[in-house]
């Protein structure tokens, strides 16, 4: 792992020298890190992708949902380093969870994470005034850093004019001036990333007096961090005064006789100097002005006419939302169509591939389970592949030309009123095509609990999957009767939609008043200039989506495909079914095939109800009856788990008609003739029908769904309490309907 | 582009007041010390001038310019920034 060149390297570097002068301390042979931070559309990404090319590895830190992304990159001498690029971050003083990762980071705080050996901080040359704030509260902490001045090109333009001597200077750190997607700059980029660049030691901050006096005292009292400057320990003795108490990293530091006493400092700073809180802001900007006096020559500010334009339709009263709308159809209607012939062909290529190896095996158990186990559990999870790619295409596009913020700008009011926030839209709105995707794409909330409740209620959109067991369940047992301009069909499959609208909107003002309560009480979010999105950049992301979900959550769907299919293949039929198996080979051998047929369909359905699953179901029939399912419909429930739409063809099996996608007209029939033998009533009514259709609207009944839950919220304890409140909400709604329908004498 | 609040006493008024289009000095961030140093350090501090630029077509949030940047925020939010009066 430590090449030649990287161990001359630590040989020459300070801090290695310093570190410990032992060859086999873990510093020396862990390649030198540099961090790529700054603001949210710094332009850090890009950078990163330059820097790194296509070697980069995205993750996950531990124990919070905050993407890690690190890559490796070649500097002019040879050297290799590893390349950390961090979430966009406005301040030191954490307002979401990726800003917390960044302090943290920064701070050394991190667990598992090395302070960076060198920062390179990204800054827009067109909004230098903002993104010096970070710039100089990290420049303060004590770290090697170099300021990368990004879109150098549209500064020039917008005839704003550095001067990069006087910059470097004032901040006492060096300044290069790039242009990340024209790829201008980076050469002297890289080589000032060879330098070794000395730890920055500039002050800007004065504390009040009385402020820098209980920092002291809270300083001496902590313990020693040899990274961190005098200002970067005074920093993070602030941290902790700022703190609430929800802060683990925070509270992990701080010794319990110095935790009664923050309080009292506080309460004693409170009275002493009312606006020690803000006073950092204030503070921070009077330097900064005063950075951009001797720094930055501007003629009067020129308006971004382009931006105006752009704005002045796409954020107007009328077109603003309309354009919306009709934006969303597309991205809604691509991923619904455009994925569909993907998604298709890995569907056929998948049960093709399953023929084939059929015919290597041996007929028996291990090539069930080689074919109906991990061929089909494999093939389960990558049909998701392409609707994730078709979203986060739409999605990133969206993202990057800055559009995002423009969307969530339009629907936060509306989606202010169930607690939430304009960016958890987009999210719901893709869960109508898919929760899998919309779940993954929650990732632009920067609220923790908004982003946790918008996960919850995804689920509850209408999928593409649930629209076969609508259309089974509407077609055999809803009348075709026109009412009005509507048919009686077409409004059962409106209800349905909307109930799951409906639940989500209360589940989602449920858990804002409760569990996930607060939290964030800004919602101010930034306005970006439009940019032109890199197609690469793009590419990348889409990529990397779709890899870190076959990865993370295609083990748990596999895993979980194999279970259930054990459940509904064991253990093997019968006596009954070797008679059957023998009657079926006798007609195969008289050519008797549509006999044969017949007799597989019965052996499938055999199978099945005298497997695990099957008498899973029965044993659940005393629970659902209630509801007006019998042991049938509890087959199929537990089937369906694999993806909702096996629904429709357990329904077939287990009526002994074999492939229900041949015959949907004699599963429907099948169904509306099924009679109970113990009644002699018929076994399903339209009542019963739309019973279940709520049930399958509100049931978490897509193992996929549990697993990109978890993944994505890193924990198994949301995906568990979203099946038990999605089942526990499905049977409630579907007892009432039942057994109030039944009362009002519709069953 | 900047210039500090005279110590005369002026009639206050909240951000959110202020038309689409209208500019004016930022006095005081109130409300909540956690939010009141955020919209600070988003460049929201006594003495910036800021722009309501527009509201969003259901009339929540507005936009404002302030410092070159341009940023979303709630009216509950902009009630809480107190700004010159003309």
């Amino acid at each position: 792992m430590s090449s030649p060149t990287e161990q001359t390297f630590a040989s020459v570097h300070p801090l290695h020298e310093t570190a410990s002068p032992s060859p086999k301390d873990p510093q020396e042979s862990r390649r030198f890190c540099i961090a790529i931070l700054g603001n949210p559309n710094a332009g850090k990404s890009t950078l990163f992708n330059k820097l790194t090319g296509l070697r980069q590895k995205v993750g996950n830190y531990p124990g919070v949902t905050v993407e890690k992304k690190t890559g490796t990159c070649e500097l002019p001498s040879g050297r290799k380093v590893e390349i950390l690029d961090l979430p966009g971050s406005y301040s030191l003083r954490p307002g979401s969870p990726d800003e917390v990762i960044v302090r943290d980071i920064l701070l050394g705080l991190q667990p598992g994470t090395a302070a960076p050996d060198l920062l390179v901080f990204v800054v827009d040359a067109t909004n230098l005034e903002r993104h010096l704030y970070l710039a100089l509260q990290i420049i303060e902490i004590g770290r090697p850093v170099i300021l990368a001045l990004n879109m150098i090109d549209l500064a020039d333009s917008h005839d704003i004019r550095i001067d990069q001597d006087a910059l470097e200077h004032a901040l006492g750190v060096p300044v290069v001036a790039i242009s990340a997607s024209k790829g201008t700059g980076l050469g002297n980029l890289r080589r000032l990333m060879d330098r070794d660049i000395a730890p920055s030691t500039a002050a800007f901050r004065r504390w009040p007096p009385q402020v820098l006096r209980v920092l002291r005292s809270i300083d001496s009292r902590l313990p020693e961090r040899e990274h961190l400057s005098e200002m970067g320990r005074l920093d993070l003795a602030m941290a902790l005064l700022l703190d609430d108490g929800e802060d683990d990293a925070l509270a992990r530091i701080v010794p319990p006789e110095l935790f009664d006493d923050l309080r009292i400092l506080r309460q004693r700073l409170d009275g002493a100097c009312p606006t020690w809180r803000t006073e950092e802001a204030v503070g921070l900007y009077e330097v900064i002005e005063g950075v951009m006096a001797r720094s930055v020559r501007s003629t009067e500010e020129k308006r971004d006419v382009a931006r105006e334009r752009i704005d002045r339709v796409l954020t107007h009263r009328i077109f603003g939302p309309v354009l919306f709308v009709l934006l969303m159809g597309v991205v809604f209607q691509s991923v619904f169509e455009w994925a569909a012939p993907a998604m298709n062909a890995i569907d056929s290529l998948v049960s093709g591939f399953g023929r084939i190896v059929e015919g290597l095996l041996p007929s028996g158990p291990f090539r069930s389970l080689v074919v109906d186990g991990i061929i089909a559990g494999v093939g389960a999870t990558i049909t998701f592949v392409p609707q994730i790619a078709v979203l986060f295409f739409f999605l990133t596009i969206m993202e990057d030309s800055g559009y995002m913020a423009r969307a969530a700008f339009i629907m936060d009011r509306l989606m202010a009123k169930v607690g939430l926030s304009g960016r958890s839209f987009i999210p719901l709105l893709s869960s109508f095509a898919c929760a899998i995707p919309g779940i993954m794409a929650t990732r632009t909330i920067d609220s923790r609990r908004d982003r946790l409740t918008t996960i919850m209620i995804a689920p509850f959109m209408s999928c593409s999957a649930r629209l076969p067991v609508y259309a089974l369940l509407i077609g055999a047992f809803i009348p075709d009767k026109r009412v009005g301009f509507l048919t009686l069909p077409g409004i059962t499959l409106i209800c349905m939609y909307f109930l799951g609208i409906l639940a989500a909107v209360f589940v989602a003002w449920t858990l804002k008043r409760t569990i996930l309560r607060g939290g964030r009480k800004l919602y101010v979010m930034e306005l970006p200039p439009y940019r032109m999105p890199s197609w690469r950049s793009v590419l990348s992301t889409v990529q990397s989506r779709c890899l870190l979900f076959l990865r993370k959550a295609g083990t748990v769907i596999l895993a979980v495909s194999i279970l259930l299919w054990f459940l509904a293949s064991y253990p093997r039929g019968g006596a009954e079914v070797r008679t059957l198996e023998t009657q079926a080979a006798r007609a195969q051998a008289a050519g008797q095939t549509e006999r044969a047929r017949e007799l597989e369909s019965k052996i499938a359905g055999e199978s099945l109800r005298n497997s695990f699953a099957g008498r899973a179901g029965r044993f659940l029939e005393p629970v659902i009856q209630p509801l007006g399912f019998d042991w049938k419909i509890g087959i199929a429930l537990i089937t369906s788990f694999a993806a909702r739409e096996v629904m429709v063809s357990t329904m077939a099996t287990v009526h002994n008609l074999g492939d229900a996608e041949e015959k949907p007209v004699s599963l429907r029939q099948t169904l509306r003739n099924d009679v109970n033998p113990k009644t002699g009533l018929p076994s399903y009514t339209p009542l019963i029908a739309v019973s279940l259709m709520v049930f399958f609207v509100l049931a978490c009944q897509c193992m996929s769904t549990v697993a990109v839950a978890k993944r994505e919220t890193n924990s198994w304890r949301w995906p568990i309490f979203m099946i038990v409140l999605m089942n526990g909400l499905a049977w409630g709604a579907s007892f009432v309907v039942y057994q109030g329908g039944k009362l009002l004498g519709l069953g | 582009m900047k210039r500090r609040a005279p110590p005369a006493a002026r009639v206050l008024r909240a951000l959110d007041e202020l038309r689409p289009g209208e500019s004016s000095v930022i006095l005081s961030v109130d409300g909540d010390p956690q939010v009141a140093r955020r919209l600070m350090e988003l460049g929201l501090v006594p003495g910036t001038l800021v722009q309501v630029v527009r509201r969003a077509p259901l009339g929540d949030p507005v936009e404002l310019r302030v410092r070159r940047t341009h940023l979303s925020i709630r009216r509950s939010e902009a009630e809480l920034v107190y700004v010159e009066s003309h």
